[in-house]
């Protein structure tokens, strides 16, 4: 048998067996599987479990490209909106942070975005989990984080190539793709209907696959090629079937990415230097106060303006993104900033997530200063 | 009554509706087709629901239904509400060995007084005022109005 099988089985036990664990407590499962990962990775040949992450990764920037058409953009809520632009101020503190630390301009707007950006995989699969999708935060957090999203994906384009060439490139291709699915969508839509679903699950992981190929054989962020074709499937209406067709799929392959992280980040400890912790410590810290104002601005109730702080401090699959991108444009530092913090903000974030209302009632009655319960945790 | 929409980017559509009395009541409705049902009492202390509830699809349209007074309308209501609660609307399942799968809907014999208003079929857009010459399939749904005796007989007949 192919080696392959022996080292699937043995990850998908593991991470079977980790979110039973924290499924007993009502806690959800993706940093249990990041760190096991961190716990098992030099035993497990994880390198063996290729393709599955890395199409794992692709499919969760596919769907969270589906997530927007048109249809989804229009229709937010303008309060919601502007908690995202007190949000979006990370980024200038974290381009800030990244030039105090030495870096160039590429550099620290890499540290910026890997600052800025929180995990909608991680943070949107809590809510759902805890059943707090009603409450009136979660609608400001959700809408954040398209935002977030949205900002990302333009840094991307900006920063995916190696100088202007990269923007153009991207431009082009989005361009090139908006313009064939203008002309033949219509007619491929009423195809694609006349399908079964399995050809239809090929097709649509040929073009995700396909698209983000091309990205990277131009030169771009194969991620944004990956992000595009979601964007693009969901513009033409086909986004019900695939979130439905590749829900499992995704699901399957992103337990498996965290978990060859958790296990790559081994190696990053061995190199923990003070600036690096101190600098994913401020990039934690930097966007609970922000948020909190954030969440002011949209009319929550204190109480809830330090639930949506907290909701919002997972990072998680644009920072291995923005990570694996700063690696190979020579910021090793950065690379390791953004790990880190994925690695201490999906646990920590879970936890705070878990426990708000827990947390909410003694920070909020212990200090009547509605800043630093946001700071002290 | 007031209602409040909502896009929750991700999850689904948020509807916030305050009633008479002042209770609201928040409705999820996911894309994965559950539904969320959160009911807060008017002046309720703090803003955690009394009450919270899930739904599948089919136990919300089942509930919808009920609440719209399509199984039982009550007398106490106006003329030409009570007109509306004659007539009602079905949901039909082609299961697998009916004699519905492979047939047009041209061939279908709908009895006087029942109309179908659309076809339902797994992973594809709703299909509404189906022309004749669309072929029915095992799990399409068929949503049948019409008055209650029509319906009923369209039920025994197929």
């Amino acid at each position: 048998m192919h080696p392959s099988v022996e080292a699937f089985a043995l990850a998908a036990g593991l991470l079977a067996l980790g979110a039973a664990l924290v499924h007993r407590f009502g806690f959800p499962p993706l940093p249990v599987y990041l760190l096991t990962g961190l716990l098992v990775g030099q035993r497990l040949p994880v390198q063996d479990l290729e393709p599955l992450p890395s199409l794992g990764l692709l499919l969760l920037l596919f769907s969270v490209g589906l997530e927007f058409g048109p249809d989804r953009l229009k229709g937010l809520s303008g309060k919601a909106v502007q908690a995202g632009f007190y949000d979006a101020l990370a980024l200038p503190l974290g381009f800030l942070l990244g030039l105090l630390a030495g870096l160039d301009l590429r550099g620290a707007a890499l540290l910026a975005g890997a600052i800025y950006v929180s995990s909608s995989a991680v943070i949107v699969k809590l809510i759902i989990d805890l059943r707090r999708v009603a409450n009136p935060e979660s609608e400001v957090v959700l809408v954040t984080l398209v935002l977030e999203d949205l900002v990302v994906i333009l840094l991307l384009a900006l920063l995916g190539g190696q100088g202007p060439e990269g923007v153009i490139v991207s431009l082009l291709l989005g361009g090139i793709y908006l313009f064939l699915a203008n002309l033949f969508g219509y007619r491929l839509v009423s195809f694609l209907e006349s399908l079964s679903d399995e050809l239809v699950l090929l097709l649509g992981a040929a073009f995700t696959t396909g698209t983000a190929l091309l990205f990277h054989a131009l030169g771009v962020s194969e991620s944004l090629g990956a992000f595009l074709a979601g964007s693009l499937a969901a513009s033409l209406g086909l986004r019900e079937r695939f979130e439905r067709l590749f829900g499992p799929v995704r699901d399957l392959g992103v337990a498996l990415f965290f978990l060859v992280v958790g296990a790559s980040a081994r190696d990053l400890f061995q190199g923990l230097t003070p600036t690096l912790v101190v600098l994913a410590l401020l990039g934690l810290l930097v966007k609970l106060p922000l948020n909190f104002l954030g969440g002011a601005r949209a009319g929550l109730s204190r109480k809830r303006r330090l639930y949506s702080a907290f909701y919002l401090v997972p990072r998680g699959e644009f920072n291995l993104v923005l990570g694996a991108l700063a690696q190979a444009q020579g910021y090793p530092l950065v690379a390791q900033v953004a790990v880190l913090l994925v690695l201490l903000s999906v646990p920590l974030g879970a936890l705070l997530i878990r426990f708000a209302p827990e947390l909410g009632r003694l920070l909020l009655r212990e200090t009547p200063s509605p800043r630093r319960p946001a700071r002290s945790s | 009554m007031r209602v409040e929409e909502a896009i929750l980017p991700g999850v689904g559509r948020k509807y916030t509706i305050t009633v008479q009395s002042g209770d609201r009541i928040v409705i999820v409705v996911h894309h994965s087709g559950k539904r969320e049902l959160q009911y807060f009492e008017a002046g309720g202390e703090g803003d955690e629901p009394a009450m919270a509830l899930d739904l599948t699809d089919e136990e919300a349209r089942e509930l919808g239904a009920i609440l719209a007074g399509v199984l039982f309308h009550p007398e106490a209501v106006g003329d030409t509400q009570s007109k509306l609660g004659q007539k009602v609307i079905e949901w039909i399942k082609v299961l697998p060995g009916s004699k519905l799968a492979g047939r047009r809907v041209g061939e279908l014999t709908l009895p006087p007084g029942a109309h179908l208003l659309a076809v339902d079929r797994p992973g594809a857009p709703l299909i509404p005022n189906p022309s004749p010459d669309t072929l029915l399939e095992t799990g399409d749904t068929l949503v049948v109005a019409g008055s209650r005796e029509a319906v009923e007989a369209l039920k025994r007949t197929l």
